[in-house]
């Protein structure tokens, strides 16, 4: 369990402290404007791709399965319960 | 029921977590950005009507359906509507907010490229709703 | 009760009846001529929108009304009284007592329904299912406005009657010997569900006489004209339905916990974490109906809080996901139509969450609000998930309700076209969305992509279409000429069902 809190605090610095300091760092001068369409999209694109590797772990994982599990697999065998009125 | 270890749901249900915290931080945080007006914006009132746009400039000028604006500056837009709810939407350059009757909703936007773009109502209005578009135009900086 | 079709009765005998399997054949009935009727208007808008002009539809106006059934039809007449058969026919049996708590409130409920729906589909109302004013109140023409007004009147006090009787059916009537802890997660989806109802309905009731009295020009709640605030008619329709999405849901995933254990040949994973999110479910539903509304000009704090509202939502859903492949995993699946039905539903289920959080996310709204990557992401939840759970499990107790065994064939032929198409339309709809595409609209300009889009999106409704006809015939030839199922198990899986058979009533 230690190693995950350890994983933990590595993720904390990695992602809340750098958006602590864009958030303080971001100023507003004249004559430069923010463009909307490179914040949002941006942050679209990036949540996307988060989006699609859990994506792909979890459809990955229940294809994988679908395929393993599956009574006609040559190495499926009945599980504990059958047989029994469970 | 109870009795087997669980521990692989914990770790999964952290992961979770951990994912919806970044994306509510980030989320916030562009928000943020994207909420900030800069103060020499100059401020555009549009008015929506079944089923056409009115704005109106600084200077008291109107114009109906076509939106004119200079690239490099800043526009603040003052959205309201005369009946019905609209929405008042750029989507090249991601500017959306309704227009409510009886409100003044506001968003801001830059333009950079010097070309023309689609205005469209995005919130159900009525008959024709599917035609209350307009045109953006960008020009060439005045000054 | 069981076996009406080998041992046919006079009709008014079922019609007329108050006993729960009764009533539930009814719902059953009723629900599936609905999904039909509200799947033909789906088909229309999309033909419509396979080209841009004008072809099919003729004008706006019918359009307008068309998609307002549509949505109309498919959520109140379709999702919502399939939910009560299912609950009818086994809630009962799951909690071990004779019938519903209330008999004849629960045929009453029943028998409100055709009223509402005929108040919805003669007046062919065009104002959105949102009804949003000042549109409702100021321009959209009666007697269709008043006439879908009174008809959800009418259907939402049907569903109040149902959730109150299932919550007294399960946590008064079940049996002594059982602790609620023990009691199957499908009724314990029931409970949550019925429980969401039973706070969420009220305010949308409320908000609906608050409209017909503004159409009357009585009162000006949210007319601006008369110093109301439209705003207001939108966060009461929204604390009554963005729960009621959860209503809705929550039933479907009660269903699949009744297919997967039982066709993976394994209990499930963690019956406790089911329940817990089932619970937390119900409970953070009421902390997010503003994320609806990012665009009607709310503060930067109120955004936030309902964005926080919304994605705490994700991990009791999350947990769902979690406990099915938990339960597949070392099992010995048999891929029969109810299973195939689930385990597709569970996996758009992932796909209609990931595109919420994404929704959810403030900034995000500016791109997608209103557009049709929202009808996109909904439909994945509606169709996606709770279609394919409610049809699995209309599949799973076909040969209970009828004695008959469907052919399994064509049920995975119409679980097959039906996944693709459903990917075809609803993926493609978030695409559309992103390139600016407005939901609602009759006709658009002859931009590429969006005709690229639009078409792919209608042959796979057409896909959707031709299976569901598929489906139809099935279900009809099967429930009279086809092979006498096994009742003690015909799926051929073992171990015991749920099959309400066990229960007998002396009166059948």
């Amino acid at each position: 369990m230690k190693k995950f809190v350890g994983l933990f605090l590595v993720l904390v610095v990695l992602v809340i402290i750098p958006a602590v300091d864009s958030v303080f760092a971001a100023g507003d001068e004249p004559g430069e404007y923010l463009d909307r369409r490179v914040i949002i999209w941006n942050l679209f694109f990036r949540m996307m791709t988060v989006a699609f590797v859990v994506g792909a772990v979890v459809s990955g994982t229940m294809i994988w399965q679908c395929w393993r599990f599956r009574e006609s697999h040559p190495n499926a065998k009945p599980t504990p319960y059958e047989g029994t009125d469970w | 029921m109870s009795g087997h270890s669980n521990w692989p749901e914990w770790i999964y249900i952290a992961v979770v977590i951990a994912l919806m915290c970044w994306v509510g931080a980030e989320a916030w945080n562009a928000e943020r950005l994207v909420e900030h007006v800069p103060a020499d914006a100059e401020v555009i009132k549009v008015i929506a009507q079944q089923w056409f746009w009115t704005f109106e400039y600084e200077d008291g000028t109107k114009t109906i359906g076509d939106l004119y604006v200079e690239s490099g500056k800043a526009y603040k837009f003052e959205i309201t509507s005369k009946d019905v709810i609209h929405s008042f939407n750029i989507h090249d350059y991601v500017v959306l907010m309704d227009a409510v009757p009886g409100r003044v909703n506001t968003v801001w936007f830059a333009p950079t490229d010097v070309r023309t773009h689609d205005i469209q109502c995005r919130e159900y209005c009525g008959l024709i709703h599917y035609n209350m578009r307009g045109t953006l135009h960008v020009e060439e900086p005045s000054s | 009760m069981v076996l009406e079709l080998q041992k046919p009765r006079p009709i008014w005998q079922i019609m007329f009846s108050t006993h729960h399997t009764d009533v539930g054949l009814l719902y059953l009935i009723l629900s599936l001529s609905f999904l039909f009727m509200g799947g033909a208007l789906a088909l229309a808008i999309r033909a419509e929108l396979f080209l841009p002009g004008a072809q099919i539809i003729g004008d706006a106006m019918t359009f307008n009304r068309i998609f307002t059934v549509h949505g109309t039809t498919l959520i109140f007449l379709f999702i919502l009284p399939f939910a009560s058969a299912v609950g009818n026919y086994f809630v009962p049996i799951m909690v071990r007592y004779k019938d519903m708590a209330y008999p004849k409130l629960n045929a009453i409920a029943f028998w409100m329904i055709p009223p509402g729906a005929a108040l919805v589909w003669l007046g062919f109302a065009d104002f959105t299912w949102y009804a949003q004013p000042p549109y409702s109140i100021i321009s959209a023409p009666g007697p269709a406005a008043d006439m879908w007004i009174f008809g959800l009147k009418i259907l939402g006090v049907s569903s109040v009657l149902g959730a109150l009787n299932f919550v007294v059916t399960i946590l008064k009537c079940k049996h002594p010997d059982m602790s609620i802890g023990q009691v199957p997660l499908l009724a314990w989806s029931f409970l949550a569900s019925s429980l969401i109802i039973l706070v969420a309905i009220p305010t949308f009731a409320a908000a609906l006489l608050m409209l017909l009295t503004d159409r009357l020009g009585v009162s000006g709640f949210f007319n601006p004209a008369m110093g109301g605030d439209p705003i207001a008619y939108s966060h009461l329709f929204w604390f009554t339905f963005h729960p009621e999405v959860y209503v809705l849901v929550i039933p479907a995933i009660g269903m699949m916990y009744e297919i997967i254990p039982r066709f993976s040949r394994k209990p499930i994973y963690s019956y406790n974490s089911g329940i817990f999110a089932f619970v937390l479910l119900s409970i953070v539903a009421f902390s997010s109906w503003a994320h609806h509304m990012y665009a009607t000009g709310m503060s930067f704090t109120e955004k936030t809080v309902f964005m926080v509202g919304t994605l705490a939502a994700v991990p009791a859903s999350a947990m769902h996901v979690f406990n099915f492949i938990a339960t597949m995993w070392n099992g010995r699946i048999k891929f029969s139509t109810p299973m195939m039905w689930a385990v597709g539903g569970i996996a758009l289920f992932f796909s209609a969450g990931a595109g919420g959080v994404a929704n959810a996310a403030m900034p995000l709204d500016f791109a997608t609000h209103d557009s049709y990557w929202v009808v996109g992401h909904f439909h994945l939840f509606v169709m996606g998930t709770i279609a394919f759970g409610s049809i699995g499990y209309l599949y799973y107790m076909f040969p209970y309700v009828t004695g008959r065994m469907y052919n399994e064939t064509f049920g995975k032929v119409h679980f097959v076209m039906s996944f693709i198409g459903t990917i075809l339309v609803f993926f493609t709809q978030h695409i559309l969305g992103l390139y600016g595409m407005p939901r609602r609209v009759f006709d658009y300009p002859p931009i590429p992509e969006w005709i690229a889009m639009n078409q792919i999106a209608t042959i796979g409704a057409m896909i959707i279409g031709i299976s569901m006809i598929i489906f139809l015939a099935n279900m009809i030839y099967s429930s009279g000429k086809g092979k006498l199922a096994d009742t003690d198990d015909p799926f051929g899986l073992g171990g015991k069902y749920y099959y309400p058979f066990e229960a007998k009533n002396p009166k059948h």
